[in-house]
């Protein structure tokens, strides 16, 4: 990895975006990483079926938080059938970390809170 | 200690531009040559079913298969090899229990014992059979040591209690439970003991007879031998009276349309071919392991446990959990920091060439009954070192310099 590009990365551990918890959310979706056990809860606020605000928040290691941090910003402004239509892989390639198998699965645990989220929407 | 290394191979490898430093050994252990070359011989020379055969290579499969039984059986001080099973592991051995000696010994009602440093294979075989006869599960608590007390499994102990299952030793707080004082105090009461030896056999000199429990589960792969293989150990007498696990072949006597017979212990309990390689492997491991001699085995670990505990506590924030006195554990040590998650420690270690654990261990109860979050756990074996241990060390505070 670049230098550049793993200031920006650990930049985003230590000061991650959207972390926290928001008031009212439309929908909350918690969701367990399988292989340690990890949580991360995704909260989402919906208007007229545009997602206006996500955050998330939970005990996560720096991959799930980067993730967390990444899909959050990505996801904020999109249109709820946008969002549908992202696939694991996108969210990979935006994180750009280049990621082992078993850290994969700590960047995809915010990818099935989000798929959990907006499965009855 | 030092010149063992050179019977590990795998020990040459670089990870990452480094050299390998092994240091999950909970996890599984590394194998020896010896005990390779012993499993490339059986599938060069003797490769042929066991028991039955006529032919010369199934008299030798079956001999090679039967002294491993004898080498197994001698290395933990049971009484005859009749009372070796082989399973897969430690898993099947605590399955095979609840799965077939519960029902037939335990009724409603009826309080199976754990502890609450046991792994999840010591805990869910219970539940599964506890919930199928309306048992009880009830744990013991680890004092603030990190130890299981007598007075405490005293105060636990009621007439409902029939099974104790427990630990020998914890894979995540290294902790060594009396074992022996348990038994004596649940045989004064007629309950019995099953022992998870999966993290003691390979670090203690075991002698079944001289603990005094019923039943005594371990794996091949954690005490240098090949994975897919362990044992159950059990007191003839239970054997005798005990269900078969699985039918099939080779563990009958005689078979008709209607019904079967089955055949003498243990055969009665190894249905289907037998992982024989895997018995011989673990022989070719409880021989290499005596021959360095399980007292030496143990004083390098204790060594290593008081270097690593001191080195450690030189880190600022960090908290080790488990007994502080290093003679109180095997070879391990687990230890975490409030806002350093285990994974990236792990990680940044792993790009030393460090291989450590990070997670929960399958110990989850134990983690949110200590409500810690999860650990960085280190284990230790024959083969390691003090300087790996100083490497290790830099490892973590260069991790602590890039996470915090």
């Amino acid at each position: 990895m670049h230098d550049i590009k793993r200031d920006e990365i650990m930049d985003l551990y230590k000061n991650p975006h959207n972390k926290g918890y928001m008031s009212k959310p439309t929908v909350s979706v918690s969701k367990k990483n399988p292989m340690c056990g990890d949580e991360v809860n995704l909260q989402l606020k919906i208007d007229n079926g545009i997602i206006t605000d996500a955050k998330f928040d939970g005990n996560a290691c720096s991959v799930s938080i980067i993730s967390s941090s990444v899909l959050t910003d990505y996801i904020i402004g999109k249109s709820i059938n946008e969002v549908k239509k992202i696939k694991k892989n996108d969210l990979l390639k935006l994180i750009d970390m280049n990621l082992s198998t078993s850290r994969i699965s700590c960047a995809s645990v915010v990818f099935s809170a989000l798929q959990n989220a907006l499965e009855d929407l | 200690m030092k010149d063992v290394r050179k019977d590990f191979p795998i020990l040459n490898r670089t990870v990452n531009g480094s050299p390998l430093i092994y240091l999950d050994n909970a996890a599984t252990s590394q194998k020896p040559k010896e005990v390779v070359d012993k499993i490339v011989e059986y599938y060069y020379k003797y490769n042929s079913n066991v028991h039955r055969g006529i032919h010369t290579l199934s008299e030798e499969s079956t001999e090679m298969y039967e002294g491993a039984r004898k080498l197994i059986s001698d290395f933990i001080g049971a009484d005859n090899p009749r009372e070796i099973l082989f399973t897969k592991g430690t898993t099947e051995s605590l399955n095979r229990i609840a799965e077939r000696w519960v029902p037939a010994n335990l009724k409603r009602g009826d309080v199976i014992l754990l502890s609450d440093l046991e792994h999840h294979s010591n805990i869910i075989p219970w539940q599964k059979a506890a919930e199928r006869i309306g048992a009880e599960i009830n744990y013991i608590n680890t004092d603030d040591n990190g130890e299981i007390t007598i007075e405490e499994v005293k105060k636990m102990i009621s007439d409902k209690v029939k099974l104790i299952s427990i630990s020998h030793a914890s894979n995540v707080l290294g902790t060594i439970v009396p074992i022996k004082e348990i038994c004596k105090l649940a045989h004064d009461k007629g309950i019995y003991v099953c022992v998870d030896g999966a993290q003691a056999a390979p670090h203690l000199k075991i002698n079944v007879q001289s603990l005094g429990c019923d039943f005594y589960a371990f794996s091949s792969h954690k005490m240098l031998g090949p994975m897919g293989v362990g044992v159950l150990w059990a007191k003839e007498k239970i054997l005798k009276e005990l269900e078969p696990y699985e039918y099939g072949g080779g563990m009958i006597d005689e078979v008709s349309f209607k019904n079967a017979a089955w055949a003498e212990i243990p055969i009665r309990f190894e249905a289907g071919t037998p992982n024989v390689s895997g018995a011989v492997g673990l022989g070719a491991a409880v021989t290499y392991l005596s021959n360095i001699g399980m007292d030496n085995i143990r004083n390098h670990e204790i060594e290593l446990s008081k270097y690593l505990l001191e080195g450690l506590k030189e880190i600022k924030g960090i908290n080790i959990i488990g007994p502080r006195e290093a003679d109180k554990r095997t070879g391990l040590i687990s230890f975490y920091f409030l806002n350093i998650h285990s994974h990236d420690i792990a990680s940044v270690l792993n790009t030393l060439g460090i291989a450590v654990r990070s997670g929960y261990h399958c110990a989850m109860p134990l983690h949110n009954k200590l409500n810690i979050p999860s650990t960085v756990r280190v284990s230790y074996y024959l083969y390691n070192t003090k300087e790996e241990l100083n490497t290790l060390l830099n490892g973590i505070k260069k991790a602590l310099d890039i996470l915090s």
